[in-house]
């Protein structure tokens, strides 16, 4: 049951700002969270899909991604790393995948963002507007920020491409939101690796001692234990993957 | 506000609120293929194409949807016949209650439209948003391969089952080959093994459509909620946020001022009339310890209030305002703490009688003996104990509980309702809203998957006091957390099996002791626990047997009726305490169960005693013995197709480029029921129309499973008509005779045979005008079929000269019968349960690779519906022996109520899935039928469990198999 209480559609970013500084108005984005939140406290919708931002471009070394770009333009998109390409096909499933958008993925920040792990081992960088410009920041500090775009906007997310990737995971059936999932990529020496299900947000570790400062919380699905030891498991796995030492 | 739109071709501009989803907007404008599963998206049931792309239409804003292009089930729907993507959703059986069936065909629409030769990854791909709980995704796959054939303009061959050759002479076991192979075909093909007992019929056993094909693929208005009632109001109720309170006070006046509200209900304004929500026959069994709303609740989620309202929101938000005061009481929660001595009493209050123990929170304590098992474990060579717990489960239909409630012109209470019990619903009803029988109607339309749970009068009683209180009708469907936490679920049992075995291998005594945990009330507590006794102690030979019982009220979400009924926990603790007996032996698995389980001939030899009237020691003169039985075939197919011996392969098992995996192959021996005896009735009703087409009333209740398709098959058998002749309508309390209902595995069996007597009766009839009109003297040697009524001489007259004859020219009359059939049998049907699995040995997770089961169910009247119940059934059961599970917080709330934390299998991760029909003659069914409905829940657990005890020698028994439980299991090892 919607809580709409107003529908904006802004046409340009100065208009969508204009909207989010009045408070209870919230960036509606493919709405897949958004309205099927059973909160009934009422709020304004911004829909930001008047504003473009649904390009995938190509330059240089790096991608970028409008904050716009669904789950599905990534699973389809030759051009998207097939890390990120397979984590948008595991995020959703068909009929959800079509609606989510990478800004709005980046957003909620969901600790078990499998799509948010493979985003931030290709060195992602959000690009944001704001009543006081438009600026970057690297994914693992807005989402340890825990909050990155409290009146802004997510316009893009950019990343590094190339590397070998390799992604493992562990959940109750093949399709299940992980319990803990280790992504990693190997560029020019440089190992990453980041996880799901161990912290508040997906996470960066270090790949030689990846549970190194981690407390995840424990719940039905797996323990505190449990999940640390998937860490080592999982990391390990995916490191062997990508093949020699890290 | 306004939202303009491209709707299935058509540019069109729709007034809104700003909150309406696009799902509701749609409904609206009559788009019924859109449907209601949940309301953030999770089922897939209103997913339709947004800009050619699949979307559910429940998390996308009407709002949101101005300015695109809008796609419905309906925009294919431009012709009288079907479209070629709707014809291969017919052709192959894709659909069961066909509720989603419209998303998968847009799916399938705007998937060819990218790829018109997809991969099967692709397709499980794209069905992986829509969840159905029916087909195991197995049909509609192959359905999606012939579409895509269709259109790319591809030969395609017929859907038809693969008749096989049978590997034994149906009575012996025989040896079966390395290197025998499987046969090749499609999963979705059913492979079928005919007897040599059955003769070839007409239309029973043949791969008919199902009768409600046309309706379904179109989107046609067919459910509860897709028809439209001038004024309706909507209800919504407030649930207790407790697992046990008393309510000291309660202030509707907020509620009742809020405008657009027309009732509130609670415990105040509500007549306090005892009874149990159970749909089972008169009379229920007791204790009757429900009321419509008491001043105690005893789950989280149980019934505090109802609220009529214009809109759900506003009857939502006036359930916020109703003021409640709680005392809050103790809860407990596990079966075993809830009988210790100062557990708190959950039903203390006077009203409520036929508590067996009231203090200690036992409301059964049930026992049956044959023999003396003492005696017979104390002389025994070998005596084995082991302990199960099984869990909670939900059955997930993918449509909730829905009602709507008027009083009609008459003012009688007519109730369209999604039940499978429409004349129990109509009866337990009555008194509760203070109305006679006679004054009550209620109509069963299409259902979208009911699986036990809607074997319950849940909600009817709810929207019947709105309606009577506001003289509006009143429509009152769950939402999905509802359906979790406030509708029915599994009994979770903790399961103790002692078994003494000779020296031999030959079973002596084994006895059951289960505690049984029916959460605070006891609807349908006293019968799933017998049923759990009953299939728990049938399946092998053995003279000393006895179960002892305690059915105990705790403070979790209700159970009540699940599909297969209490033998899924059962077969779970036996057939892995069989195994474990085996391997402890050093037999074969197989071998020693079957030195012990019953053949034909044997007696069930403590069935009588455990029955739905009660528990007997009583001896019987006389026990029901097994007349046919086809599990040495399912067991030499099975394993055929498994590879079975594989699982003494070392190499296999511990694969050498995977070293963290280990494979495992488990079995399980399965033996059901088919039907009650003595107690399920059915009735039909046949008349014979001006064309010589016949109309067909039953009260049976199709849930999906092709029930009226069979039942009208065999109708076309006996009258010799093909199937679209036959015009079955089911169910209404007001127009088609009584059935117990859709449970018990008993539609095929009982009412099949009444429908069978009564079409027998019209065929009597028809013999008897036709011989007037070939001027014949013995209407006994006239046959009836291909429409026509045959002299031996090779004369004829059609059906429709006959009708037109005894209707309009000679002697009128209305060639009709009317029969009903309540069998003293319950002959079992019997399978072989497969299954293959992958067990990560440092995470803990299980993979399920393949699932073979092989089936014994008689006479399949009908091979593609009768596969799609063994598909379906598999899913379900895998979900409950691997994924499922209801998780209560230390407070009682459940904390995964949706899909997704509450994990059900979805098409992308599905296991290779393969059934076969195994047929067998049962004289006292219709045709040689038995049942197929619950005899594919029984299985999975327990081969699951034994799969997982191959692969890495831990024997796990509680379940699900989840990963940490497993990893902890092998680290425990």
């Amino acid at each position: 049951m919607s809580r709409a209480t107003s529908y904006h559609r802004p046409g340009t970013v100065e208009q969508a700002l204009a909207l989010l500084a009045v408070e209870g108005n919230v960036a509606l984005a493919g709405g897949t969270l958004l309205n099927a939140d059973d909160d009934p406290t009422p709020v304004g919708m911004v829909d930001l899909q008047g504003l473009g931002m649904t390009a995938i471009s190509v330059a240089d070394d790096r991608i970028e991604l409008g904050a716009m770009v669904t789950l599905q333009d990534l699973r389809q998109d030759g051009s998207v790393p097939p890390v990120v390409s397979d984590a948008a096909r595991a995020e959703l499933p068909s009929t959800l995948r079509t609606l989510a958008t990478v800004g709005g993925t980046v957003a909620v920040g969901d600790p078990d963002s499998v799509l948010l792990a493979a985003l931030l081992v290709h060195n992602a960088e959000i690009h944001v507007a704001g009543p006081d410009g438009t600026g970057g920041a690297p994914l693992a500090n807005a989402l340890s920020a825990n909050g990155p775009c409290e009146g802004r906007l997510i316009t893009a997310v950019s990343l590094s491409i190339g590397g070998t990737t390799a992604h493992e995971a562990a959940g109750r059936t093949p399709s299940d939101t992980p319990i803990v999932s280790a992504t990693a990529r190997r560029t020019g020496g440089l190992t990453t690796v980041a996880l799901t299900g161990v912290a508040s947000t997906p996470v960066l570790v270090d790949p030689a001692d990846p549970t190194s400062g981690l407390e995840p919380t424990g719940d039905f699905r797996g323990s505190t234990d449990y999940r640390l030891h998937l860490t080592s498991v999982l990391t390990d796995r995916a490191l062997a993957s990508l093949g020699g030492a890290s | 506000m306004q939202v303009s739109l491209r709707l299935n071709g058509t540019d069109r501009t729709f007034g809104c609120t700003v909150h309406d989803t696009l799902l509701t907007l749609l409904r609206r404008e009559g788009m019924a293929s859109v449907r209601f599963g949940s309301t953030s998206g999770e089922t897939g049931a209103a997913a339709v194409l947004v800009d050619g792309n699949l979307a559910s239409a429940d998390v996308v804003l009407a709002a949101q949807a101005d300015g695109h292009e809008v796609t419905t089930l309906e925009s294919l729907n431009t012709e009288r016949g079907l479209h070629p993507l709707q014809e291969a959703f017919t052709a192959t059986g894709a659909m069961q209650s066909g509720y989603s069936v419209g998303s998968m065909i847009l799916g399938t629409l705007a998937l060819l439209e990218h790829d018109p030769n997809p991969s099967e990854a692709d397709i499980r791909d794209m069905l992986s948003g829509i969840l159905d709980r029916e087909t195991a995704y197995v049909k509609p796959v192959a359905a999606i391969r012939q579409a895509a054939a269709l259109l790319r303009g591809d030969d395609v061959e017929a859907f038809e089952p693969l008749v096989l050759k049978p590997m034994t002479d149906g009575v012996n076991a025989v040896e079966v080959a390395d290197d025998d192979p499987a046969p090749d075909a499609p999963a979705a093909v059913p492979r079928v093994v005919p007897s040599p007992d059955v003769p070839e019929m007409a239309v029973v056993g043949h791969p008919e459509v199902k009768v409600d094909a046309v309706r379904l693929v179109k989107g046609n208005p067919a459910f509860t909620a897709d028809y439209e009632m001038r004024g309706l109001l909507h209800a919504k109720v407030l649930r207790s946020p407790h697992a046990h309170a008393r309510i000291t006070s309660i202030d509707d006046s907020a509620a009742r001022a809020l405008p657009g509200v027309h009732a509130v209900i609670h415990h105040e304004n509500t007549a306090r009339v005892k009874y149990a929500s159970g749909g089972q026959s008169y009379p229920n069994p007791k204790p009757h310890d429900q009321v419509s709303f008491d001043n105690v609740v005893r789950h989280v989620g149980d019934r505090v209030a109802a609220v009529a309202a214009d809109t759900p929101e506003i009857a939502a938000e006036a359930c916020r305002l109703i003021d409640v005061a709680y005392e809050v009481l103790p809860a407990v929660f596990d079966e075993l703490e809830t009988r210790l001595d100062g557990a708190p009493v959950i039903h203390a209050e006077e009203d409520t009688t036929d508590i067996a123990d009231r203090e200690h929170n036992v409301v059964h304590r049930l026992h049956a003996h044959r023999g003396d098992v003492e005696a017979a474990l104390e002389a025994a060579d070998h005596v084995y104990e082991q302990t199960f717990r099984v869990h909670q489960v939900q059955q997930c239909p993918i449509e909730p509980h829905i009602s709507v409630a008027w009083l009609d012109s008459d003012e009688r209470m007519v109730v369209r309702t999604a039940t499978q019990v429409p004349f129990h619903a109509r009866r337990m009803l009555a008194p509760l809203i203070d109305m006679e029988i006679k004054d009550i109607r209620v109509i069963k339309p299409r259902i979208g998957g009911g699986f036990g749970a809607k074997q319950e009068m849940l909600i009817e009683d709810i929207a019947a006091h709105l309606a009577i209180a506001t003289h509006r009708p009143v429509q009152l469907e769950l939402t999905r957390a509802e359906e979790f936490f406030a509708s029915r679920t599994r009994h979770p049992q903790t399961i103790t099996y002692r078994t003494g075995v000779a020296a031999n291998g030959t079973l002596v005594a084994q006895d059951m002791t289960l505690v049984g945990n029916t959460g605070p009330y006891g609807a349908h507590g006293f019968t799933v626990q017998i049923v759990s006794g009953l299939r728990g102690l049938t399946s092998y030979n053995c003279d000393n047997k006895a179960f002892n019982c305690d059915v105990v009220y705790t403070n979790i979400p209700v159970p009540g009726a699940y599909r297969g009924y209490g033998a899924p926990q059962a077969l779970f603790a036996l057939e892995s305490h069989m195994e474990d007996i085996a391997d402890d032996l050093g037999m074969d698995p197989i071998g020693f169960r079957r030195q012990n389980w019953v053949k034909v001939g044997d007696e069930m030899n403590i069935a009588p005693h455990l029955g739905e009237g009660g528990t007997s020691d009583e001896e019987f003169d006389e026990y029901p013995t097994v007349e046919s039985s086809g599990i040495e075939e399912c067991v030499a197919q099975g394993m055929r197709a498994i590879s079975w011996h594989r699982r003494n392969d070392p190499d296999w098992r511990a694969p050498a480029d995977r070293p963290h995996i280990r494979r495992g192959l488990g079995f399980a021996f399965c033996m059901h029921g088919t039907a009650i005896p003595f107690l399920d009735m059915g009735g039909a009703s046949i008349k014979l129309n001006d064309d010589g087409s016949f109309n067909l009333l039953v009260g049976a209740t199709d849930l999906g499973t092709g029930a009226d398709t069979v039942l009208a098959q065999i109708a076309a058998e006996v009258l010799g008509v093909p199937l679209d002749h036959i015009i079955i309508y089911s169910s209404d309390t007001d127009m088609t005779p009584f059935d117990t209902g859709a449970y018990a595995s008993s539609t095929t069996y009982i009412s099949g045979t009444a429908v069978k007597k009564a079409a027998e009766v019209v065929a009597v009839r028809l013999r008897e005008r036709a011989a007037m009109l070939l001027k014949v003297d013995t209407p006994g040697s006239i046959e009836l079929r291909d429409r026509r009524a045959w002299t031996a001489d090779g004369r004829s007259v059609t059906l429709e000269e006959v009708a037109l004859d005894s209707l309009h020219l000679n002697e009128q009359e209305q060639i009709m019968g009317t029969a009903s059939h309540v069998s003293p049998d319950c002959p079992p049907p019997f399978a072989a349960q497969f299954i293959e699995a992958e067990v990560d040995i440092q995470t803990g997770q299980v993979t399920v690779t393949s699932m073979v089961m092989a089936v014994d169910c008689g006479v399949a009247i009908n091979p593609i519906t009768a596969s799609g119940q063994v598909e379906g059934g598999m899913l379900q059961a895998l979900g409950y022996a691997h994924c499922e599970e209801i998780v209560l917080d230390d407070d009682g709330t459940m904390v995964n109520p949706s899909f997704g934390p509450y994990r059900i299998y979805t098409a992308d991760e599905m296991p290779h899935t393969e059934v076969f029909l195994i047929q067998t003659m049962e004289e006292t069914g219709p045709f040689g039928a038995k049942a197929v409905a619950e005899i594919p829940k029984d299985g999975v657990a327990p081969a699951l469990r034994n799969a997982i005890a191959n692969a890495t020698g831990t024997r796990i028994n509680d379940l699900p198999f989840t990963p940490e439980r497993v990893h902890r299991a092998l680290n425990d090892a």
